[in-house]
């Protein structure tokens, strides 16, 4: 859980919506061509149908005298007598010499339509779409036809503009398109919906784990879909094993702490007995030895304190960390200070905003506000003050100052004392490490610590921290 | 004074009840928290150092019930771990003050001496009534500024009055006070310390520095 990959990739609603767009796109597509040829086909052959019609009408109105062809008083379609009606007659000879053509076809030009049959034999038809010379686009349909005398052949032909098929065609295009591209938006529209439906326990399990990582809640709570809850249920019990492990990691080092220091307290408690024997005849240690002893078990006892410390302390990953108000444990911690320094009180100047909270482990918090305030109490005066202040630009980032009024720590010993066992003042009660152990904390939680001098010229402590969280809307605190 | 160690490793008890007899304590001494508890609640204590980290009762627990009950003596406790977590939350419990482990016993004399005082509402290691002066930490009596030459019990005894000034101390309470549990409270041996305190603190029989109470007990006056 503490190797996190940068996201890569697309969200899985974009892409499921990708796929499925693409999905309708090609399916809609082509059910749209396949409906275009149908219609188109199905009013081709209308056409020549009809076409046909009018070739048996042409017939029956067409008469030939001594080689010569009229057309009977009677055409039966209107169409043949109006100029440039769209429809059009003619009689060919095979080899396409015209000897007749309709009135409505008096201003046409039909060069170049003709090539694309021969010799029609008796009874033959010929059915096509052609473009003339001049551009425009007819159906023909030709009828070849063997003269009442047995012997000559003619082709007879009808010709109809394509202009009112065209506008049919492309009515239904119209139409057939706006209706599929409303059908595309209507189901996109609702797989899009679909989607957010069926992936928001995905998008709640997110959040629900954005929450135990924030501190705000302690496991994965609620239902989930069935196909969801193993997980689920297999998150919470890591989140509960690894929290578990930690507590039984810390119980464990304290009680080694406590094996490994009690044995040294036994030992001190010796060296003293021995000590103050040194006049009788029991006398077997020199006070050169026993300030030796002395000095190796106070070396042993910071070793012991500092790696306990470093061990104790939890990893420092806002990973399951919780929310830790601030103000409310610098409260604890200063009660108690008060209460050990109750000979020596002082003015306490707490400024800190109730609705700061750290993102973390609240041992952590404490250890650092302990040992800062620690040492406020016992180096400083009469006065000490802790603040905390929130920037939210150009960094979010938490600033906890502690300051005193007490000597101060020299310019060429700050970075001294942020090194383990460092100890100034080697007749202040405590272990020396208190500084070291602050600065490994906020270290793990990737803050800052800075060693100064403060505005009543004692120390001045500040860490900086960028896991915390503003309770209330968040407002810098000026 | 008499004190409760709560300790669950029997070299490290035995060492702190050995250190604070020889400085003059009472010491009674229990090996879990039950027995610590127990003890608390059977007989009156001037102080308790109670290590956290005990068998059948923790430490915690133990100064929280201790608390409940309405027992206010001052309470040190013994912290291996040494985090701050369990210093504040011992502290809240009720304790007043922490020593990490390991420690010397003069750490532990000066923290009780300190508690001791603070209890009996004194800031300063001097408690002085009039020209009668207690200095609890070099534990010296002085009278007008002179050092006045007091046997140990006879110090112990000055000390207990001086530290409840103005209060009736019965003798059952000076006695359990001052002796381990097994002595033998029809003797005179009080009787005989007051009569001598009396002839050392004043000599010329005008402070009259502690009263007798007939049928209660003593009370070391505030206006000596």
């Amino acid at each position: 859980m503490t190797a996190t990959t940068p996201p890569t990739g697309y969200s899985l609603q974009t892409r499921l919506l990708t796929a499925v767009s693409v999905l309708l796109a090609v399916f809609l597509g082509l059910t749209g061509v396949v409906l275009d040829r149908a219609f188109r086909s199905s009013v081709e052959a209308g056409v020549a149908e009809q076409l046909q019609v009018q070739l048996y009408v042409l017939l029956a109105a067409v008469e030939e005298d001594a080689g010569e062809f009229y057309f009977l008083e009677d055409l039966r379609e209107p169409r043949f007598t109006q100029l440039n009606s769209g429809l059009y007659a003619l009689v060919n000879t095979p080899q396409q010499e015209e000897l007749l053509r309709s009135p409505s076809a008096l201003e046409r030009d039909f060069d170049g339509l003709f090539a694309r049959w021969s010799a029609l034999g008796r009874g033959d038809t010929y059915f096509s779409r052609e473009v003339a010379a001049d551009g425009e686009e007819y159906f023909i349909a030709a009828y070849g036809v063997v003269w009442e005398n047995g012997q000559d052949q003619y082709d007879f032909v009808v010709l109809e503009s394509t202009g009112t098929y065209l506008a049919e065609v492309n009515n239904f295009r119209a139409s057939l398109w706006s209706w599929l591209g409303g059908v595309a938006i209507l189901l996109l529209v609702l797989q899009v919906l679909l989607l957010h439906w069926g992936l928001s326990p995905l998008r709640r399990l997110a959040q629900d784990l954005q929450r135990i990582e924030s501190g705000a809640s302690e496991q994965l709570e609620g239902a989930y879909p069935r196909e969801l809850s193993p997980v689920t249920a297999n998150l919470n019990l890591l989140i509960k094993t690894e929290r578990k492990q930690q507590a039984r990691y810390r119980e464990t080092l304290g009680d080694l702490a406590h094996s490994l220091k009690t044995p040294l307290a036994v030992i001190a408690g010796v060296m003293h007995g021995l000590g103050d024997s040194r006049n009788t005849a029991q006398a077997t240690v020199s006070a050169e030895q026993r300030h030796t002893v002395d000095e190796q078990l106070e070396r042993m006892n910071q070793i012991v304190g500092y790696q306990l410390q470093r061990a104790v302390k939890s990893t420092g990953s806002t990973t399951l960390s919780r929310r830790i108000n601030v103000q409310e444990t610098t409260a604890r911690v200063l009660r108690a200070l008060e209460k050990v320094y109750a000979q020596q009180p002082r003015e306490i100047v707490c400024d800190i905003d109730p609705a700061i909270a750290f993102l973390g482990d609240e041992r952590d918090l404490m250890e650092m506000l302990g040992n800062l305030l620690d040492n406020a109490f016992k180096y400083g005066r009469q006065w000490l003050s802790i603040s905390a202040r929130v920037s939210l630009a150009p960094a979010r980032q938490l600033s906890l100052v502690v300051e005193d009024d007490g000597p101060g720590i020299p310019a060429q010993q700050q970075e001294f004392v942020l090194q383990r066992g460092a100890r100034l003042d080697t007749l202040a009660p405590g272990q020396g490490i208190g500084l070291a152990v602050v600065t490994d904390i906020v270290g793990s939680y990737g803050g800052q610590i800075d060693v100064g001098t403060g505005s009543r010229g004692g120390a001045r402590i500040q860490l900086v921290f960028g896991n915390f969280q503003l309770n209330a809307a968040e407002q810098p605190s000026s | 004074m008499r004190l409760l160690v709560v300790e669950d490793q029997s070299l490290l008890r035995q060492q702190l009840a050995q250190g604070l007899t020889r400085h003059g304590y009472v010491v009674d001494d229990a090996a879990d928290g039950r027995a610590g508890l127990y003890f608390a609640t059977e007989y009156s204590y001037d102080a308790a150092i109670i290590d956290l980290g005990l068998p059948l009762l923790d430490g915690i627990s133990l100064i929280r019930q201790i608390r409940a009950q309405g027992r206010m003596f001052p309470i040190l406790i013994l912290t291996a771990r040494g985090d701050w977590q369990d210093k504040v939350e011992g502290l809240d419990a009720g304790a007043d003050d922490y020593v990490v482990k390991p420690f010397q016993l003069e750490e532990i004399l000066a923290r009780l001496n300190a508690l001791l005082r603070r209890a009996a509402g004194f800031a300063k290691p001097l408690i002085e009534f009039g020209p009668i002066a207690l200095d609890i930490t070099a534990k010296r009596v002085t009278l007008a500024g002179q050092g006045v030459d007091l046997t140990a019990y006879e110090y112990k005894l000055i000390e207990y009055l001086m530290l409840h000034p103005g209060q009736v101390i019965s003798k059952t309470e000076l006695t359990e006070h001052l002796y381990a549990q097994d002595y033998d409270r029809d003797s005179n041996v009080l009787e005989v310390f007051v009569r001598r305190l009396r002839q050392k603190l004043d000599p010329d029989d005008t402070l009259h520095p502690i009263e007798t109470i007939r049928g209660q007990g003593y009370r070391f006056r505030t206006d000596a």
